[in-house]
């Protein structure tokens, strides 16, 4: 079992008398992109803040390589990055200095040119922020959250409000931090991201996890099930098109 | 913390402090280049300044606001309107020449009084070798004490003035004489509470407009997946409000020296080590208020809440001494007035850090109680 870095068993959270998170349980292997996967309100965001530390668990535990959460949030915060939902900072801030703070706030220092060029924003590295385009912001915020190499890395809906071009960039990106060893835990509203992205999913709905596996799985488990889809062979959909006329470089 | 963990580097006690170094100078930038917070950290306590300044500029000495009718055409009469105009003691309305027009100012309490020299006045009468005359003061029924010290001061007047003509024995006199070399005056008061004005904007108000931005995108709910600790959050924020608050105070002791002629009488080392102190305690207020409220729809109304009382009552705007003894002895206990009153002892009334005593031992509970409370209201998010 030590190929299992997050444990998740029976959590709960429950607001008032909606329960949230209805006793899930799950484990995530170490290396792995993990999705979660639902539609809003499905639990998802609730699910990654408590493993984050900063909701608190109502019930059930939760380890992350092997330490409590609930008894040791400090320990787990070391070794965790987190990416929100909405990439916003300080204004009047250079990218270098935010980095610096994330830095400062784990007790690092760190060359920010270094983390800044890995999501290739090292041209940018005097810029304020708020002269970023959306997708450099997320871009920054994946630095900002890998300054103290953690061993595992969240993403909340990463990719919304982006264009195509910046989309894929942030996929690659993210395959990257995965390639260099560490675990990325995901939410996503966009299933041709879980495809690309996930070595394995959990489809959430209202608070419960209905489905746990490789895309590649839950796929063949619907064709076995008699699923059809009405057959057009499509030999490329209007999103080709789109990259095929606009390129892939990434624009910002 | 972890005893087995306290080795590592990366959380030893020297590295959280240097993680708080690094947030105050990156905080300290941010303020550098915030045209908006320098506005409300800077300019807007001096804009307070320049008009309450304004107002209590001068010395203190008391000063009549009167209209100065003369009928006569006699050159006692003339130059006699000439000395009262180049007097410092009154202040002679121009604009009024009639009677009319003066007992219509003076109904509104535009002027004090009225100075009504008859026609016969500074006439020289018959048999007689120098000029006489009876000058009348004309006063409203709710202004008496002003219309007999008016009264008075000009008996004063025509008794130098007699004395010249005719002699007489005088077997009683009075003298005035000054015996402190230095009193406080109207604008000492007034500086020290405006300095405790900007130690307000600094300390409460400058946190509070920016909490809920920070809890509103989430910033500081990011930060709190980080192992930021809010001692190291607190303390970044009081050692860059301190420096910013040293700036502002710098710059309103500049202004007040230079234009309305304040003379410091104290040690600048001292002054500043109170101001920061103040600036630590009072901030607490601006934590705790910002810390615990979600958005500005809580932070606006209880900032308000906190910060009124003061403005009115510790002697930021009206000093204190104008008002009932009851009222003095409960608005002693406010956090900001040891603040003032502070600076005010150290700067104008020669007093020293070591004198402060009461000052300092209330400035350390408040600090106690606030911080206390800071701590235990504060949110993330």
């Amino acid at each position: 079992m030590s190929d299992i870095i997050v444990k998740v068993k029976d959590l709960k959270k429950v607001y008032g008398d909606k329960v949230a998170v209805d006793s899930i349980s799950f484990e995530v292997k170490k290396g792995e992109i993990f999705g979660i996967l639902g539609p809003n309100g499905a639990g998802k965001t609730t699910t990654l803040e408590m493993i984050e530390t900063i909701r608190e668990i109502d019930g059930g535990t939760i380890t992350v390589d092997g330490i409590n959460v609930a008894d040791k949030p400090r320990d787990i915060k070391y070794i965790i990055g987190v990416q929100p939902q909405t990439a916003s900072f300080m204004d009047k801030q250079k990218l270098t200095e935010i980095i610096e703070m994330f830095a400062a706030s784990y007790g690092e220092q760190v060359s920010p040119k270094k983390f800044l060029d890995e999501v290739q924003l090292g041209d940018s590295a005097n810029k304020f922020v708020e002269q970023l385009s959306g997708g450099q912001r997320q871009r920054l915020s994946i630095a900002a959250a890998l300054v103290h190499n953690p061993k595992v890395f969240f993403l909340d809906e990463p990719t919304t409000g982006l264009d195509p071009q910046a989309r894929r960039n942030l996929w690659d990106l993210v395959i990257e931090v995965r390639d260099k060893g560490v675990t990325v835990i995901m939410t996503t509203h966009y299933m041709e991201e879980a495809e690309v992205l996930c070595d394995r999913v959990a489809i959430m709905d209202n608070g419960k996890i209905i489905a746990l596996d490789t895309p590649k799985n839950l796929v063949r488990q619907l064709l076995s099930r008699g699923f059809k889809k009405n057959q057009v062979v499509e030999q490329a959909n209007l999103e080709d098109v789109f990259i095929d006329l606009t390129g892939k470089g990434l624009r910002d | 913390m972890n005893p087995e963990k306290q080795n590592e580097s990366s959380r030893s006690i020297k590295n959280q402090l240097r993680t708080v170094l690094v947030l105050t100078k990156l905080n300290t930038k941010r303020f550098f280049r915030d045209r908006l917070a320098q506005f409300f950290t800077i300019l807007f306590p001096l804009i307070f300044l320049f008009v309450f300044g304004s107002l209590n500029k001068g010395t203190g000495n008391v000063s009549f606001h009167v209209a100065l009718l003369n009928e006569s055409n006699s050159s006692f009469s003339r130059t006699f309107v000439k000395q009262i105009d180049s007097s410092s003691t009154f202040k002679v309305d121009k604009t009024t020449t009639t009677l009319k027009q003066a007992e219509d100012k003076m109904s509104k309490s535009q002027i004090d009084g009225i100075i009504v020299l008859p026609p016969s006045f500074g006439s020289i009468q018959a048999g007689q070798t120098y000029p006489s005359g009876q000058a009348q003061v004309l006063y409203t029924q709710s202004s008496t004490g002003t219309g007999e010290t008016l009264t008075s001061i000009l008996v004063g007047v025509f008794k130098g003035i007699n004395t010249k003509f005719v002699s007489t024995p005088e077997p009683f006199s009075v003298q005035g004489k000054t015996v402190n070399e230095k009193s406080l005056t109207p604008f000492d008061y007034t500086f020290s509470g405006l300095l405790g004005f900007s130690i307000i904007g600094i300390g409460i108000f400058g946190p509070v407009n920016v909490f809920p931005e920070l809890k509103k995108q989430g910033i500081l709910r990011r930060l709190h997946t980080t192992p930021l600790r809010v001692w190291q959050y607190f303390m970044a924020t009081m050692l860059s409000q301190a420096i910013t608050g040293v700036v502002a105070i710098i710059i309103q002791f500049a202004v007040a020296i230079k234009v309305f002629h304040l003379k410091v009488d104290g040690s600048y080392p001292e002054i500043f080590i109170f101001a920061i102190l103040s600036i630590f305690m009072i901030l607490g207020l601006g934590l705790a208020i910002g810390g615990w409220a979600k958005n500005e729809r809580q932070a606006a109304p209880l900032s308000n809440i906190v910060v009124f009382p003061m403005l009115f009552l510790s002697g930021t705007f009206f000093p204190r001494y104008l008002m009932p003894d009851w009222l003095q002895t409960l608005t002693n206990y406010l956090p900001l007035t040891p603040v003032i009153d502070g600076l005010r002892l150290l700067t104008t009334e020669g007093k020293h850090l070591i004198n402060l005593g009461p000052q300092l031992g209330l400035i350390a509970i408040w600090f106690v109680v606030i911080y206390a409370l800071a701590f235990r209201v504060f949110k993330w998010e």
